[in-house]
């Protein structure tokens, strides 16, 4: 008998607490029909969400790292950009980390046979005996002891997905100190582009540092199936050779004969060490007298000392690598430590064709930090080379706002001369290279004049990170009267506060509330009052079930006896 | 991430029991620099301090920090001489699954005060390190002594450490190799605890789980068999009384 009143009440509540607008339209209007419309009530206020930790966009270079300045005899190119490279790692791969003083090379961080020079085998006034050794380096992977990556390094605030690269052969730790989690600045993504010149006698030692097997594919880089030894020269484990195990070293040779902008990555389960991280720029500088080459640019971006064959053409030159993110891959390191775990996940229940890419970096960083190191810097009438590489997994429709840029190669082949086409969009085909001629003549073609121009893929993903824009690979042409002397640029739109905390690319910040006084645009609060009674509604109705379960029991239960 | 349910569950009472003697002895001898606003806001280059100290560098590897005479401000002289022979490769880690990187030893033991001289032997084709953290940073910069071995190198130290019962890590820094199985730790004295995740010594803070696959099927399972226990024991029990 209570049941049955427990029921009644519940009925009566439910139907009480419930939302008038749970009822059918039907029923709403002809109950608007006798007893007129639901009196106004005021929706919640606009609110702010809370203060912004924001980062400082652009550190102080303590350093000096920004400067021109000659090292061990190499004169290194100003860096304008706010963060530049270590200019002792630079002048050390110069010269030879066999032929630097140990006060630099300490500075570099780098070990004495990490870029070996040897002699000068055509008489140019420049080595042409090249080895370098790379070792496999995993950034933002786990650990058994901390809930939080190892290795840090962030592609924008606080976003740290794992990455494989291939970093230069260093000593000591490879955190910023003891007390840091953060990667030092030399291990980094992407890894590092790699130049050497055309004719060169080259070795290439994989030192596997790293957990799983690893090749090296000199993807059109002019080298033998084969190399002298009869061993397999090429990084295909199907065709070429057995993989690099961890702790096993292999040597390739190389001697290219055609110069150009190339590539190299991982063939080991390329779908996935590939977009790992495991790829950089190779390129094959033409030969030249006295030809001393940058040959490793770290984290790609602007090469502080350019090649013979650059210099005579171009002002500047940059190296600007392209890489889309699927963080459900680059999670797996993070989510497990047994190294079997982590091969079965990647390898057997991650599916790349069900893959999506939620992160789209420019040299290894998204928008707002390429913003701190991946801009390229120009004057008026100026040539710029910049050499494009996209290592993702779809194409890139490279735009560039405010200028016209000029095809001059397509995967390091010269476009002839009258073929070339001059535009705003270029299309980039995973793994293919582009040169680009940018050219900053003010004739409303080739430029438009100074100013903050932005350059970014134009496909709306690209532009995000992770959903949230401004975000992924934007980038800017900025001319250096629009660039402060930190090396920042001037611009004159929104505040970047926002976009350097983490919050906002957590989407806790509404996209407009910095610059929204009227709070219009702004996010809106919770309707208490309708909380409330959908909680209310929600009690009744639990209560309402368990009353008719109770019903059906005891009928069941009067009728057994 | 990687703290999953039963994680948040266990993680507290773990530590509550026995954890936070264990994680103190992580920390180094000296407390760290205190890390300061400047330096939150120079994040990139500017909080990089490699050692460079006492230290040649040469293809075959570095000795960084070694020292066989100063001794540490509460060592009267030094106490004993003790001697290791270390060997990297990566055959050890067959002995611990799970591990990639091996090293032939995993916990060392020394009187306060004593000399400790480490050869270490690397026999894989890459570098490795057998690094000690925590050590004076007065003596040893950084507080850290580290042997450094390119593949196929070896390298010899010494160093001499303090009086007071601890347990410094020992462990490679290249990346992931600690992670991976290349982990130690050295005791002075009777050492203060274990430190978590020493391959042999001790368990990892956050273990993998090795029931993933099936893992939230045996529990939803066993909890329904649960249930019907349950039922079936309070009918037996049920039958019984009346």
């Amino acid at each position: 008998m209570r049941v049955r009143w427990l029921f009644l009440i519940a009925l009566l509540g439910a139907l009480l607490f419930m939302p008038p607008t749970w009822l059918p339209e039907p029923v709403r209007l002809q109950l608007a029909q006798w007893v007129g419309a639901g009196e106004y009530r005021r929706p919640p206020a606009s609110v702010r969400v809370r203060d912004l930790d924001s980062e400082v966009p652009c550190p102080e270079d303590l350093l000096g790292w920004r400067d021109a300045q000659r090292i061990e005899g190499v004169d290194i190119r100003r860096a304008a950009t706010c963060i530049a490279d270590n200019p002792y790692v630079v002048a050390a791969v110069v010269r030879g980390t066999n032929n630097v003083s140990s006060a630099t090379l300490i500075a570099s961080g780098l070990t004495p046979d990490a870029v070996e020079k040897g002699r000068d085998l055509d008489g140019d006034g420049d080595p042409d005996e090249i080895h370098i050794r790379l070792e496999v380096v995993e950034l933002n992977g786990s650990s058994a002891e901390l809930a939080n990556p190892v290795m840090q390094f962030s592609i924008a605030p606080g976003i740290q997905p794992g990455f494989w690269v291939f970093a230069p052969k260093t000593f000591g730790m490879a955190t910023e100190n003891f007390e840091s989690p953060r990667a030092r600045t030399i291990l980094r993504l992407p890894s590092p582009a790699i130049r050497v010149e055309q004719g060169d006698k080259i070795l290439i030692t994989l030192e596997n540092s790293h957990y799983m097997p690893h090749t090296i594919h000199f993807h059109g880089v002019d080298h033998p199936f084969l190399d002298a030894d009869g061993e397999g020269n090429d990084g295909v484990p199907i065709t070429s050779e057995i993989p690099v195990m961890p702790g096993s070293a292999r040597t390739y040779n190389l001697e290219p004969r055609q110069a150009g902008t190339m590539f190299y990555h991982c063939h080991v389960q390329p779908h996935v060490h590939v977009m790992m991280g495991l790829q950089g720029l190779f390129i094959v500088e033409e030969n030249r007298p006295n030809n001393w080459l940058q040959t490793l640019n770290i984290g790609a971006g602007q090469v502080r000392v350019p090649s013979q064959a650059v210099r005579e053409s171009f002002d500047r030159e940059y190296d600007l690598q392209y890489l889309d993110i699927d963080k459900e891959l680059n999670e797996i390191v993070q989510r497990y430590n047994d190294p079997r775990l982590i091969i079965e996940q990647m390898h057997r229940r991650y599916d790349v064709t069900d893959a999506k890419s939620d992160y789209f970096t420019l040299n290894g960083r998204s928008f707002p930090y390429t913003f701190r190191e991946s801009l390229v810097i120009v004057k008026p009438d100026e040539r710029i080379k910049l050499r494009v590489v996209n290592g993702g997994s779809s194409g890139i429709a490279l735009h560039s706002h405010g200028h016209k840029v000029t095809v001059t190669h397509f995967d390091g082949i010269a476009v002839q001369p009258a073929a070339r086409i001059t535009r705003d969009v270029v299309w980039i085909a995973s793994a293919q290279r582009v040169d680009l001629a940018l050219e900053t003549t003010n004739d409303g073609l080739h430029s438009y004049g100074s100013g903050v121009w932005l350059l970014h893929d134009h496909q709306p993903k690209g532009v995000t990170t992770d959903g949230i824009g401004p975000g992924g690979n934007l980038s800017a042409i900025v001319y250096e009267q629009f660039l402060a002397d930190n090396g920042w640029p001037n611009t004159s739109g929104v505040s970047f506060a926002p976009y350097f905390s983490e919050a906002y690319y957590k989407k806790e910040i509404p996209v407009w509330q910095s610059y929204d006084p009227t709070g219009l645009l702004t996010a809106a609060g919770t309707d208490s009052w309708a909380l409330i009674r959908l909680v209310g509604a929600g009690v009744f109705l639990g209560s309402l079930a368990a009353a008719l379960v109770l019903m059906l029991w005891r009928k069941r239960g009067n009728r057994a006896k | 991430m990687k703290r999953t349910f039963v994680n948040w569950l266990v993680v507290p009472i773990v530590l509550t029991v026995t954890g936070f003697q264990i994680v103190s002895a992580a920390e180094p001898a000296e407390s760290p620099v205190a890390t300061d606003d400047l330096h939150r806001q120079h994040p990139m280059q500017q909080r990089e301090d490699h050692n460079t100290h006492q230290m040649s560098l040469e293809p075959s590897g570095s000795v960084m920090n070694s020292n066989t005479s100063e001794l540490p401000r509460d060592c009267a002289e030094i106490s004993g001489k003790q001697a290791f022979t270390v060997y990297a490769s990566v055959e050890f880690a067959a002995d611990y699954p799970g591990t990639t990187f091996g090293m032939s030893q995993h916990e060392y033991f020394v009187e306060p005060c004593s000399l400790v001289t480490v050869t270490f032997v690397n026999k894989d084709q890459v570098r490795h390190q057998w690094m000690v953290h925590g050590l004076p940073k007065y003596l040893y910069k950084q507080g850290m002594f580290n042997l450094e071995a390119a593949g196929g190198f070896s390298q010899t130290g010494s160093f001499i450490v303090p009086s007071d019962d601890r347990t410094y890590l020992v462990h490679c820094d290249v990346p992931q190799h600690m992670e991976k199985g290349m982990k130690g730790q050295l005791k002075v004295g009777r050492g203060n605890g274990d430190l978590w995740s020493v391959p042999g010594v001790s368990e990892g803070l956050y273990r993998d789980s090795y029931t993933t696959r099936y893992g939230d099927v045996w529990l939803a399972m066993s909890m329904a068999a649960g249930v019907a226990l349950v039922f079936v024991l309070y009918g037996v029990w049920g039958r019984a009384n009346q």
